[in-house]
C-alpha cells in the first residue's frame, strides 16, 4: 500500500476529516453513504481523496442501500464502510442487522446526533442503544466509542481490524461536537506503528470444490427452521462472549480509594475527566471510569473498580435519558452501590454540571 | 497560558465560523492546545451563529462552556443571544452603534465593552473587513494569539484573495491592528458599561 502520509502528520482538522483520512490510511477501498448532518463531511472529504488515491464512492439513494452495498462489496472482499447518523442509523438497522446474522464485516461510523429531522441535528449521545443493541438481533457487534480526534483516527483503523478479524459488525460511535469541531491530532500510516492492518478476502466465488477442496461459505440469510436460527444465533453469542475478554477497552482513574466514581462515554468523559481533577482538588474523592468499548462492555473491569475501596456511589453522566445507564445495569447486574445519573439529552455536558451534581449527592 | 474561553456570536455570513476558524488555526500554529467548535442552528436560515473557542498549553475538557472569558456579539440579536455565557470575569463586547437596550446586555460582566467596529469599517476600510476588526479586537482583549501568527493565519486563509488582489492584504491586517488597538485602548481607558 502507498505511504499516505510523510512521516507523522500533525493535523488541526474536524473529526469527520480524520475519519476520512483514517480510513484511507486503513486501505479502505470504497465507502457508501447517503448524506446526514452530522456526518457529512466524511463523505466529503471521502470523495475529495477517492480520486486522488484510486478509492471508490458511491452516493445510494438512502441510508437502506448504503448500508446493504456495504454489505454486498465486503462479501467480494473489500475493505468498505459507511457513516451515518440519526434517522440514518434507524434505517441502516436493517443491514446492520444484516451483517451481523451473517457475520459480514462491515465498519460504520456513527456520529450521533439530536433531533429527528431538521434544527438541532449536530449533538446528543442518544444513538447507544441504537447503536449497541439496534436492529432485529441480539446485539454481536463492536462498538468504539471515542473521545478525542486521536481516538477517532486510531479507532477507525482499529475498527476495520475488528471487523475483519472477528467478523462481527463493528463501529464508531462518535457525535456531532466530535465530528464538527477542530483539535490537532497526529496521522500516521498503521504499519509504521507497528499496525498490521488485517488482510480483506472474499466471502463469495471462492476456487475449489465445495466438500473436496474448501468447506462451504455460510452465508445464509433465510432460515426455514426456528431451531436453525437458534443454533446460529446460540453460536455467535458464545464466538462473541469469547472474543469480549480481548476486545474491551476501557479508561479508569483515581478508583483506588474513589468514594463515587463517575462513569461516561465518549465526548462526556472529557469533562469527566476534568471534574474528577478538580473534585480531587477540593478533596473529594472522586474516581473516573469510562468503557470505550460499548460492546462489549468491560463489565468486570467495572466491577473491579466498583468494589476497590468499595464506592459509595456512581454516577452514570450522559447526554441521553439513561441509554448508557441502562446498558451499565445490565451489565453489573448484582452491584449494590447505589446509582446516580446526570441526564442531559442532547446537549454538552461541561466540568461543572458534574462537580455541582457530584456536591449535590455525596 | 491558563485557559482561553471565546464565544463569537453573529448572523449567518457575518463570518462569525471564519473568524473562529482563523484564530483557532493561528492558535494551533503556536503550538497550543486548541478546540473550536461551531454552533449550528438554523442561521443558514437565519439565525444566531456561534463559535466557541477554546486555547489553552494543557489538553482541553469539553468542547463547550457555560461562561466564557471573552463574549463578542456581532450583531444585535447575538447580544441576547449570548448574555448567559457572561459572568463576572467575562470581557463583554458589542458594536457600540448597535440600539440596545440596557436591559439587554449582560447582568453580569467584568466589563462591558462598545467598539465601533461597523462604523470604523465603513467609514476608513471597507464594510468586509468588520470581521477582521473584531478578530483583532479578542486579540487585543486576551492576547490569546500573537500579532504576527495571527496575520498568517489570515494570509493562510486568504492567501488565493490576496494573489488577485494585494491591496486586500493591507487592507486586513490594517483592520487586525485597529480592532486590537481599539480593544487594548478600552481596557486601559476602564470603559465601564455601555460604553
Amino acid at each position: 500500500m502507498p505511504k499516505i502520509f510523510e512521516a507523522n502528520k500533525k493535523a488541526f482538522i474536524t473529526g469527520n476529516e480524520a475519519v476520512a483520512w483514517a480510513a484511507l490510511a486503513a486501505g479502505a477501498e470504497i465507502m457508501f453513504g447517503y448524506p446526514i448532518t452530522p456526518q457529512n463531511e466524511v463523505m466529503h472529504y471521502w470523495t475529495r481523496l477517492a480520486p486522488e488515491y484510486g478509492k471508490g464512492f458511491l452516493q445510494t439513494e438512502d441510508e437502506l442501500s448504503a448500508g446493504f452495498t456495504v454489505c454486498g462489496a465486503v462479501q467480494s472482499g473489500k475493505k468498505a464502510f459507511t457513516a451515518t447518523a440519526g434517522p440514518g442509523n434507524v434505517l441502516m438497522q436493517e443491514p446492520f442487522g444484516m451483517a451481523e446474522a451473517m457475520r459480514l464485516p462491515l465498519f460504520a461510523v456513527i456520529q450521533q446526533r439530536g433531533g429527528p429531522s431538521s434544527g438541532t441535528v449536530v449533538y446528543s449521545q442518544q444513538e447507544v442503544t441504537l447503536t449497541t443493541f439496534g436492529g432485529n438481533g441480539e446485539g454481536h457487534r463492536i462498538v468504539y466509542s471515542t473521545a478525542t480526534h486521536q481516538e477517532i483516527f486510531d479507532y477507525t483503523i482499529k475498527g476495520f481490524n475488528a471487523a475483519w478479524k472477528y467478523r462481527f459488525p463493528t463501529f464508531l460511535l462518535g457525535d456531532g461536537y466530535q465530528a464538527k469541531m477542530r483539535e490537532p491530532l497526529e496521522m500516521y500510516n498503521p504499519e509504521e506503528r507497528g499496525i498490521e492492518m488485517v488482510k480483506t478476502y472474499p466471502l463469495v466465488g471462492l476456487e475449489g470444490k465445495i466438500g473436496e477442496d474448501r468447506e462451504p461459505q455460510h452465508l445464509c440469510n433465510i432460515y426455514s427452521l426456528e431451531e436453525e436460527l437458534y443454533e446460529v444465533v446460540m453460536k455467535f453469542a458464545a464466538e462473541h462472549e469469547a472474543i469480549s475478554p480481548e476486545l474491551v477497552e476501557y479508561e479508569e482513574k483515581e478508583c483506588e480509594d474513589a468514594e463515587i466514581i463517575i462513569l461516561s462515554h465518549g465526548v462526556v468523559s472529557r469533562a469527566a475527566d476534568d471534574a474528577v481533577k478538580i473534585l480531587r482538588a477540593q478533596g473529594i474523592k472522586a474516581g473516573y471510569f469510562r468503557p470505550i468499548t460499548l460492546r462489549p462492555f468491560p463489565q468486570k473491569q467495572l466491577r473491579e473498580a466498583i468494589n476497590r475501596r468499595p464506592a459509595r456511589k456512581l454516577l452514570i453522566a450522559e447526554s441521553a435519558y439513561g441509554q448508557l445507564d441502562r446498558l451499565t445495569k445490565q451489565e453489573i447486574y448484582g452491584e449494590t452501590v447505589a446509582i446516580e445519573n446526570l441526564f442531559m439529552p442532547g446537549v454538552g455536558i461541561i466540568d461543572y454540571d458534574i462537580i455541582n451534581k457530584v456536591k449535590s449527592i455525596l | 497560558m491558563s485557559l482561553i474561553k471565546i464565544a463569537l456570536a453573529g448572523e449567518g455570513g457575518q463570518g462569525v465560523q471564519s473568524v473562529a476558524e482563523i484564530l483557532a488555526e493561528a492558535a494551533y500554529n503556536e503550538n497550543k492546545q486548541t478546540i473550536y467548535i461551531p454552533n449550528f442552528g438554523l442561521e443558514q436560515r437565519g439565525g444566531v451563529s456561534i463559535a466557541f473557542i477554546q486555547v489553552s498549553d494543557k489538553r482541553i475538557g469539553a468542547p463547550k462552556f457555560s461562561k466564557a472569558d471573552v463574549v463578542v456579539a456581532l450583531s444585535e440579536r447575538a447580544i441576547g443571544r449570548t448574555a448567559g455565557y457572561s459572568d463576572m470575569n467575562t470581557l463583554f463586547v458589542y458594536d457600540s452603534g448597535f440600539m440596545v437596550k440596557p436591559e439587554e446586555l449582560p447582568r453580569e460582566a467584568k466589563k462591558i465593552i462598545g467598539i465601533p467596529a461597523v462604523d470604523t469599517a465603513n467609514r476608513q476600510l471597507h464594510p468586509k473587513v468588520f470581521n477582521i476588526i473584531i478578530m483583532g479586537t479578542v486579540i487585543g482583549l486576551t492576547n490569546v494569539v500573537s500579532f504576527e501568527a495571527a496575520k498568517e493565519a489570515l494570509e493562510s486563509k486568504l492567501a488565493y484573495k490576496f494573489e488577485k488582489n494585494p491591496d486586500l492584504r493591507e487592507l486586513n491586517f490594517k483592520a487586525l491592528a485597529i480592532g486590537k488597538e481599539m480593544a487594548e485602548q478600552s481596557l486601559k481607558e476602564g470603559v465601564g458599561s455601555n460604553a
